[in-house]
């Protein structure tokens, strides 16, 4: 006899409720949400090579971009470096509300997991490629404070970085023009981060447990977490944005915060992205792509600015929420709970509403709430 | 000898000469695509690749358009862009169009970067006048 996958849902719950010993009936999932929870996996994604940057997975490279992200000698002033901003032990994020480099920055710092699964990197997506990226920190004024002179001085005059660069790019760095020394030190940057991937979470055992209808996998997953999963894929929408194995569509939406990171002072968000991304000559239309025929470049080729993208920020993966706070771009959501009270309570007649009916107030209760801040845990 | 007539008035000849000189449309293509819109005489036919439409990844449309079904002419200009209309917004990729022939493009750079209910409007023009012809499409997770 063929079990539908809704009578198999709910023997799988039945099973779990007996190795759990849980009192109360337990969620289940119906046909159509089994295959939503189903579709945000298998983690992790295999990724491969990145075409833009020849050195992407080589092993050296990765070595070298570990070296070159722990340095001190990438910052003007030898007091910092990418991993002060982006700690380990932090989500390989820095735990606070906006970033402090050589001074502190308009943004919250991102966590560096999973970046290869990426379309655009930064907040406002100004960079097409995670080496491009990885350029924006060490010239900011704000952040390392470095131009492509002052790192090629650097590297030159430091023999470790001299001899990793030697090794890798086949010349000291002195035999190369200073950009090329940059992006070359941006593509060991990015070797490095596209190593930073995330472990299987427990959502991902029970995804997984729930894809192969194994009663023992999906056995362990918390009763609240299971209820709040079945309000991200259902009530809650959030699956419109944040949908896929790395929950996120990778792109950028207005979500009702403040476009002010000071009084008078506006973040143009996804706007301003694009019109930096267009005008950069490390973007993947540029000279420094090493994928010569440039299939890397459909999205940079064919990205769109219109004034709906002002305030528009790129949508996070939800992956370690638990461990990325605060949140939203600018930081100014604490917890977990208080991104969700947004969520819920969000006006309708808030700036730029009508260019974006997607986002109307969930209007949760305390209960749900914290059955989806239970199930953001298991992320 | 028969007189040529002057080079500049030739040529102005020829240029106000666009409608008169319309190419026909390649209907045996036109038929033959998977997806077919007719409206008042103007039809569409298209055909995306890949084939099936995935959230989030780039494909390709071809499109054959006629603006007379009857004597199979082709338009001046073919524009195809996309939104969700129940979200109050469009795609956040701008195709660009490689002309196959008259009345005959195709369309890259169509991205649908979330799921539901999205719509391609296929713009059909005959010098300045516009036809709209409009597609629904669902697009799943």
């Amino acid at each position: 006899m063929k079990l539908s996958r809704t009578a198999c849902a709910a023997l799988l719950a039945g099973a779990a409720i007996v190795l759990t010993g849980a009192a109360t009936a337990p969620t289940t999932f119906d046909d159509d949400e089994t295959a939503l929870i189903v579709s945000h996996g298998p983690w992790p994604v295999k990724t491969d090579a990145d075409p833009s940057n020849r050195v992407s997975g080589k092993p050296a490279a990765i070595a070298y971009g570990k070296t070159l992200f722990e340095s001190n000698d990438l910052s003007v002033d030898r007091q910092r470096s990418c991993a002060t901003c982006h700690q380990a032990d932090l989500a390989f994020a820095d735990g606070i509300m906006r970033g402090i480099g050589l001074t502190r920055v308009d943004r919250n710092t991102p966590a560096l997991f999973n970046m290869r699964l990426n379309r655009w990197f930064g907040r406002d997506g100004k960079s097409d490629s995670l080496w491009a990226q990885s350029i924006a920190p060490i010239l900011d004024a704000r952040e390392l404070g470095m131009t492509p002179t002052t790192l090629k001085t650097r590297l030159a005059t430091t023999q470790t970085l001299s001899d990793g660069y030697r090794q890798i790019f086949g010349a000291a760095p002195a035999a190369h023009e200073a950009e090329t020394v940059m992006v070359n030190v941006a593509k060991s940057l990015a070797a490095f981060q596209e190593t930073i991937v995330s472990g299987k979470s427990s959502f991902d055992m029970f995804r997984d447990g729930l894809a192969a209808e194994d009663p023992a996998g999906i056995a362990g997953y918390p009763e609240a977490a299971r209820r709040g999963l079945k309000l991200f894929v259902g009530k809650g929408r959030c699956d419109l944005c944040h949908f896929g194995a790395n929950f996120t569509n990778g792109e950028f939406h207005d979500i009702g915060l403040p476009h002010f990171p000071e009084p008078g002072r506006v973040d143009k968000g996804r706007y301003g992205g694009i019109q930096q991304l267009r005008k950069s000559r490390f973007n993947l239309l540029g000279p420094f792509n090493d994928d010569k025929l440039r299939a890397t470049a459909g999205f940079t080729r064919h990205v769109r600015l219109t004034p709906k993208n002002w305030g528009e920020f790129r949508v996070p993966s939800l992956r370690n929420a638990a461990r990325t706070a605060p949140y939203m771009h600018d930081g100014s959501k604490a917890t977990l709970e208080d991104v969700v009270d947004h969520y819920s309570e969000i006006p309708e007649d808030r700036p730029h509403q009508d260019g974006e009916k997607l986002l109307r107030p969930l209007n949760l209760t305390d209960a749900e709430k914290a059955d989806l801040v239970a199930f953001l845990k298991t992320l | 000898m028969r007189r040529l007539l002057p080079g500049p008035v030739l040529c102005a000849a020829l240029l106000t000469a666009g409608p008169a000189l319309a190419d026909h449309c390649p209907w045996d293509t036109l038929v033959a695509l998977p997806g077919q819109l007719n409206d008042g005489g103007t039809a569409v036919a298209y055909k995306t690749n890949p084939a099936r439409i995935e959230v989030g990844k780039p494909f390709s449309i071809e499109v054959v358009a006629c603006i007379d079904d009857e004597k199979h002419m082709a338009p001046s200009r073919i524009r195809v862009d996309a939104g969700m209309p129940m979200h109050g917004h469009g795609m956040n990729y701008q195709p660009s169009e490689r002309k196959i022939g008259p009345g005959h493009s195709s369309f890259d750079g169509m991205v649908f970067h979330m799921p539901g209910h999205w719509q391609i409007m296929f713009d059909v023009y005959e010098g300045d006048k516009r036809q709209r012809l409009n597609q629904k499409i669902s697009v799943k997770r």
